[in-house]
């Protein structure tokens, strides 16, 4: 059986780590004031970069790189933290800002000197607002400890912190939209390039970082154990530890904490397995926005990395594993999905505005006992039709768990064009507890 | 010769092909396009809406359409939008239907009345109220007041196009 | 635009500027028009329709070399996205390779059309924009001419959504293109429009109190590429293809903007061709394609039924109607030799009918007067000699560029100049404000100045130390007139135009003078030699003999109203007003819907604008009507042709010289082509099928020539007590925005006085006051409010029928008539 690795969830292990007293006594800020004294920015990129830290939002792009995009000269510069986390299933950032937040401040401020941004703006879901408010306490201590603000430890480096709270969309967790949000406008996606970290591109159209709360959370350890352990911990091309979201039909729903490469049979094994001993059917590797996975020999037995998952033609993606047992109504999964997606879809671009719109309406039809056979095939028709034509992720996403469900679950679909349906909509998923 | 008094004595003896008009009159096919009619709903209200589109299928340019927005105090067709000026210069109409098939409503017909003589050139120039067919049996004409948000359409429903 | 590079677009190799954006360059160079929606040439792309997706690659380079990477067959290899592009977010770069006709694009333009009708309904028959749609357009190109969706489940929207009073908007129709916001938002910066809600219930709401509160909002309905905004004004009026375009000229500003009229016979109006619609006419160098809401709804004067349909002469104490012959005879008699003379001519009058007034008057009498009708504003011949060079474009001025705006409220007065203003200040150029209090461009202004009535001059020479200004590669000047009286604005034109040649900023483009006159043709009256000092000699000395043409001074200005002791008046009018009540004999004229002629923008550009609409009743074009009176009196031979008139004019007026009514015909081909059939592309605005016009050069152009400099006193006048500031407003009740219909009076809004709260200590927001002016009291709403500067108390001109005064006034008494409702 695997065990747990803490570097991100070290509440697990220490209680009361979100007090900043406790915090400071496990070595809270060493590694901030080991980059303000020792490293130069660039050397902290370099680190960064070395250890293949790669963004836990979803996309995996290496973190490094990222920061070192930003142009040295320019002289207003912002790191934006996306805590806007909203795909269904995901709930590790919360745990972070909620029991660990000065360790994801940490992390921010090093991703800011590292790019000596002006500012670090936390971008919080709306539903965060509690969170929020505990943040800025944080937030408040940092300053008064000289760890944020005005010249920073003495380095002549200012960089205040600030908190925003979303109003509840989707949406916003995509960096430009997030960005748009943060600026007052209307939470749609920007065209890109420019990229948030070119000029034009960012908050305020200044360079931006724009990383995940789990991204940053990771760097205060990389800092203090060097990138070498860091590459010791997980794959190769998949370093470090990641924080599984396990929820859906498991015994034992909740944040896991192992290193990258684990198999998904060992995190269901970790977890307890299938509620009520009940066999898993299907895996949402990565919320609603991914493509579902049957529990297969091939899929157990994968480890869970970027790679690997992507050649199982899903994603690991912010690695929200909701489970579904063999009980599970795939057909009305898949409706609830659609719906979020429809509700959710920000408007902008044709395709998804439109298509969301049809593909929820198709699968009202389905799920009434309405459809026909070509129904089905139409679920089809407007997923290609939406597919990679809009700006930003979502409208694929959203097509994801179609496709998926036709291609893995057919037989669902095929019982509902029966008439068999309803008896299969009596069994439904119970949602998961955070 | 004789074959000729033969043809003339057979001919007296049949049947006439011609007929005492007007007193008299032959019936026309179905799809005889005569004068138009502009038809109304079952309800009373006028099915056309106004939207020019049988003046630009006008080959002769012989229909002259100006348009207006109903109201629910003064509605005169189930849209937004009626004619408020329709005119037909049968001097000019040349009957080819062309309008018929652009109707979008099917509210303008060509029906099977053929007798349009006039002495002037005003009165050829057929206007709406000539036009428009009598109300449904018991249903008050237009304009119609209606209870307000009955009619919510730009223009009346139509068929799921196919 | 200097630098080309080779694009690849279908094969073809094209060269292009750098950098430009692939849509625009497509059409242009290329004649392949990559549908959109969304994008508009005038705004920035924000990829929101996905229409325009291409596949788009780059040709291969060695990256050490910078060897192009050819392929087995020689062929350069070209390395392409795995995805479709948006060609409206692309910029051109230098081998850059375009496929827009591969199965890839056209089912994915498929696919996008399907989309967009699947929430669209089918109620072309009945839509305004029907016949000129680009949805229709587009998806008779493009679109897959079937759709796999359910009828039942298309939603259903509002149909009938009014944004204020001049504009609808149908939820149902509308594609979230965004186009109306992003030009409320980018183009005119009032952000009026804004959506709501998300995904499929994303909808365009107005958030302004009045709603869709901009001088701008028609222009919405022309770039919307749909029926979602459609004006109120043309609602139903018409079919697309059943109009004929006109080309024409705005007649309320001095920018010149030109107009299409849409005209149509019309069964109400009596059977004749009335103008149905004003659309804006393309012309990049003076407005775009973009008019102003009163340039666009202010039309109803041309067939209002107050219209004057035959001339009236004196009977006593009333004015009867006559014939035309029997009129004519009457002021003939009334003529005596060498009597003395004045003409007056209104801002609407074009250079043919300024030509024949002074013909006339002057044949009566060769020292006769020449005025300007407003003589608030003077210094045309200072505009000819230093006003902005020939191929000013507010379109090519960017960074660098200094653009001062002195004692104007732009938006009010010259709506089209304050947008190219606004936008050229987007793109970099400073501007800077001058006035005695707050204006709508101080919002986008570099600095704002403030001075107090009456220091003007000395503000406008302290900006030769400024900054914006000694830096600036280029310098505008706009100079207006607001708080001043004739004298003082003819120092301040001397100290714009000292300003300008000291600093060097004359005799080339985008440098030089602009005077916001208070009407269309107001340079063209200073041009054929009329002035406004003569106005005011004459308000002091009224002469025996008075021609008053396309004005009402004496229902307007309370500075004129001694004009009606002259002997004899002949007032040309389109109206009943209360100049035709003291005239002598009331002569029927044309509006300049119903003929020909020119008009001379601000920019000293001579335009012309055709003939549209049935003429009203027996009225007659102004010059005819002088040329007939003319030829009454001494026989003389009469033009039969405003062409001729014009050709007589060119021929003595030296500026003029060379110019043609076919020359000022001449259209040339315009960056970025808007019009025409590709109304996806730029909206609905016309092509410009009239003319582009002719600037004719200030005299500061010359080879060689050494602008003198100009002599201000630099006198400041100081005001006591409190002191009423005519200003202008857009919407007023001037002679001919008065007849618009009930649609536009909503907007006018009722006669109001701004009262600085400082001078307000009895005065409550929202009463109605009296102001006593010249013992004349004038009753208007208060509004207290910090726009108006201590001691000062600002009153809109025209907005009563009283007349009001023209020039800055002492306030006797303001006293509260009624307290505010519900106070």
């Amino acid at each position: 059986m695997v065990e747990e690795r803490l570097i991100l969830l070290r509440d697990k292990e220490i209680p009361d780590i979100n007090n900043y007293d406790v915090y400071v006594k496990n070595g809270g800020f060493d590694a901030l004031r080991k980059c303000v004294s020792d490293h130069s920015p660039a050397d902290v990129i370099q680190i960064v970069i070395d250890s293949n830290l790669r963004g836990r939002g979803g996309a995996g792009f290496s973190t490094g790189r990222k920061w070192s995009f930003i142009p040295k000269d320019h002289p207003v510069k912002y790191v934006a933290v996306n805590a806007d986390e909203s795909e269904p299933g995901t709930f590790k950032d919360r745990q972070i800002l909620e029991n660990n937040p000065y360790q994801l401040l940490e992390g921010s401020l090093i991703c800011a000197y590292s790019i000596q941004a002006t500012a670090i703006y936390i971008y919080c879901r709306g539903e965060f607002w509690d969170l929020a408010h505990d943040l800025e306490a944080c937030i408040e201590k940092l300053h008064k400890e000289n760890l944020a603000g005005e010249n920073i430890l003495g380095s002549g480096w200012s960089c205040p912190i600030y908190v925003h709270l979303g109003a509840g969309a989707y949406i916003c967790g995509e960096e430009s939209a997030m960005l748009s949000s943060l600026q007052g406008l209307l939470g749609q996606p920007r065209v890109r390039p420019p990229f948030p970290t070119q000029v034009g591109g960012g908050l305020y159209y200044e360079p931006t970082v724009v990383n995940n709360v789990e991204t940053l959370a990771n760097v205060p350890w990389i800092i203090n154990n060097g990138a070498d352990a860091y590459l010791a911990i997980g794959t190769p091309e998949s370093p470090g530890t990641k924080i599984f979201c396990m929820s859906g039909h498991i015994q034992n729903p909740g944040n896991y904490e192992v290193p990258l490469g684990t198999t998904i049979g060992d995190l269901i094994e970790l977890a307890g397995g299938g509620q009520n001993g009940k066999k898993l059917k299907a895996l949402l590797p990565s919320g609603a926005s991914g493509p579902v996975l049957p529990l297969t020999d091939e899929v157990l037995n994968a480890p869970c990395t970027y790679e690997a998952l992507a050649s199982l033609g899903s994603t690991l993606g912010s690695a929200s594993f909701i489970f579904m047992d063999e009980d599970t109504d795939m057909v009305w999964a898949t409706h609830r999905m659609m719906e979020f997606f429809k509700h959710e879809s920000c408007g902008k671009c044709t395709p998804c505005r439109e298509g969301t719109h049809w593909l929820k309406a198709l699968m009202d039809r389905v799920l009434a006992g309405d459809a026909t056979e070509s129904d089905v095939e139409r679920l089809e028709v407007v997923s290609i039709q939406m597919a990679g034509k809009s700006l930003c992720a979502l409208n694929d996403f959203a097509i994801n768990p179609v496709l998926s469900t036709l291609k893995h679950f057919r037989s669902e679909y095929d019982a509902y064009l029966n008439g068999e349906g309803a008896k299969a909509a009596s069994k439904k998923p119970v949602p998961a507890k955070a | 010769m004789f074959s000729g008094f033969w043809m003339t004595i057979k001919h007296a003896f049949m049947d006439r092909p011609t007929i005492s008009y007007p007193e008299e009159r032959r019936p026309v096919h179905e799809r005889f396009k005569g004068r138009h009619a502009l038809k109304r709903y079952d309800n009373g209200l006028e099915k056309c809406i106004g939207c020019s589109l049988c003046a630009a299928a006008c080959p002769a340019d012989a229909i002259w359409v100006e348009a207006a927005e109903n109201t629910d105090d003064e509605r005169y067709s189930p849209g937004e939008r009626y004619a408020k000026t329709y005119e037909i210069n049968m001097l000019r109409c040349i009957f080819c239907g062309y309008c018929e098939d652009a109707c979008p409503t099917e509210a303008i017909v060509l029906e099977h009345e053929y007798q349009l003589s006039f002495t002037n050139r005003r009165d050829a120039i057929y206007t709406k109220d000539m036009l428009i067919d009598n109300p449904p049996e018991g249903r008050e004409g237009t304009p119609q007041t209606v209870e307000p948000g009955a009619f919510d359409r730009s223009i009346p429903d139509m068929e799921n196009p196919k | 635009m200097s630098e080309l590079v080779t694009i690849y677009i279908d094969g073809q190799p094209y060269e292009v500027p750098k950098g430009a954006n692939l849509v625009d360059v497509a059409k242009f160079y290329a004649d392949n028009g990559i549908p959109v929606f969304c994008y508009h040439p005038k705004m920035e792309p924000v990829g929101m329709c996905r229409m325009c997706l291409v596949e788009l690659g780059t040709i291969m380079r060695d990256r050490d070399s910078g060897e192009v990477i050819t392929g087995e067959n020689g062929e350069p290899q070209v390395r392409w996205f795995p995805k479709l592009q948006t060609a409206c977010t692309t910029t051109v770069t230098d081998g850059m390779v375009v496929r827009t006709n591969t199965d890839a694009v056209i089912e994915a333009r498929d696919d996008m059309i399907e989309f967009l009708l699947t929430s669209h309904p089918l109620d072309c028959p009945i839509c305004d924009k029907g016949g000129e749609c680009p949805l229709q357009n587009l998806t008779m190109a493009h679109g897959p001419g079937r759709s796999v969706f359910y009828w039942e489940d298309k939603v259903r929207l509002a149909k009938h959504v009014p944004l204020g009073e001049l504009i609808y908007l149908d939820r149902e129709r509308c594609i979230q293109c965004a186009r109306c916001t992003r030009f409320q938002d980018e183009i005119v910066g009032d952000d009026v429009l804004a959506f709501h809600e998300r995904g499929r219930e994303l909808q365009i709401i107005t958030v302004s109190d009045p709603p869709f509160d901009t001088y701008f909002s028609g222009n919405t309905t022309d770039i919307c590429p749909v029926g979602a905004l459609t004006t109120a004004d043309f609602r139903f009026e018409a079919r697309p293809w059943e109009l004929k375009d006109i080309a024409s000229l705005d007649v309320y500003g001095p920018e010149g903007a030109n107009i299409s009229l849409s005209t149509r016979l019309d069964r109400d109006a009596g059977g004749i061709v009335i103008i149905k619609r004003v659309m804006p006419r393309q012309n990049e160098a003076v407005n775009e394609i973009w008019i102003s809401d009163k340039t666009r709804f202010g039309h109803h004067h041309t067939r209002a039924a107050e219209r004057l349909t035959k001339p009236k002469v004196r009977v006593g104490d009333r004015l009867v109607e006559a014939e035309w012959d029997h009129a004519l005879e009457v002021i003939r008699k009334h003529i005596k030799p060498n009597v003395s003379v004045g003409a007056i001519a209104g801002p609407t009058l074009s250079n043919e009918d300024l030509w024949e007034l002074r013909k006339l008057a002057q044949a009566v009498n060769a020292g006769a007067k020449l005025s300007i009708y407003p003589a608030t504003m003077t210094g045309g011949d200072i505009i000819a000699q230093v006003g902005v060079g020939v191929g000013t474009n507010f379109k090519d001025m960017g960074s660098g560029t200094t653009i001062v705006v002195v004692a104007s409220d732009i938006e009010e007065e010259a709506p089209i100049w304050y947008l190219r203003t606004k936008v050229a200040g987007d793109r970099g150029a400073k501007i800077l404000v001058l006035n005695a209090r707050e204006t709508r461009l101080d919002h986008y202004a570099a600095d704002s100045i403030r001075y107090d009535y009456g220091a003007a001059v000395s503000a406008v020479n302290d900006l030769a130390k400024h900054e914006a200004v000694t830096n600036a590669e280029n310098l505008v000047l706009i100079c207006g007139a607001e708080g001043m009286t004739l004298e003082q604005h003819g120092e301040l034109m001397n100290a714009c135009a000292n300003l300008l040649v000291s600093t060097g900023h004359v005799g080339r483009p985008n440098n030089g003078l602009l005077a916001v006159w208070e009407g269309a043709n107001v340079q063209g009256a200073f041009d054929v030699g009329f002035s406004t000092e003569a106005t005011a000699e004459m308000m002091a000395k009224v002469p025996d003999l008075l021609f008053i043409a396309g004005c009402d001074p004496i229902g307007e200005s309370a500075e004129a109203a001694g004009l009606s002791k002259a002997k004899f008046i002949v007032v040309n009018s389109l109206f009943d007003t209360p100049t035709t009540a003291v005239a002598d004999v009331v002569l029927p004229s044309q509006s300049f819907a119903e003929r020909d002629g020119t008009f001379t923008s601000g920019e000293r550009r001579v335009q012309r604008f055709y003939p549209a609409q049935g003429v009203i009743g027996q009225s007659q074009t102004d010059w005819r009507i002088f040329a007939s009176i003319r030829n009454g009196l001494n026989g003389s031979a009469v033009q039969r042709l405003t062409a001729g008139v014009f050709k007589e004019l060119a021929g003595e007026i030296a500026a003029y010289e060379g110019l043609t009514y076919p020359a000022l015909a001449v259209v040339e081909r315009q960056f970025p082509d808007v019009g025409g059939d590709d109304l996806y592309y730029g909206g609905t605005a016309y092509q410009n099928n009239g003319g582009l016009g002719v600037q004719y050069p200030a005299t500061s152009e010359a080879e060689g020539a050494k602008p003198s400099k100009f002599a201000t006193k630099g006198k400041k006048t100081s005001y006591k007590g409190l002191t009423a500031i005519p200003v202008n407003r857009l919407y007023d009740r001037g002679y001919l925005f008065k007849y618009s219909d009930e649609l536009m009076q909503q907007r006018i809004g009722e006669p109001f006085v701004v009262i600085n709260p400082a001078d307000a200590a009895n005065i409550a927001g929202g009463s109605r006051v009296g102001v006593t002016i010249d013992g004349v009291q004038y009753e208007a709403l208060a509004v207290v409010s910090e726009d108006a500067p201590k001691g000062f108390v600002l009153m809109p001109k025209r907005l009563t029928s009283q007349p009001g005064p023209f020039a800055p006034a002492a306030i006797e008494t303001i006293e509260v008539i009624a307290e505010p409702v519900g106070a």
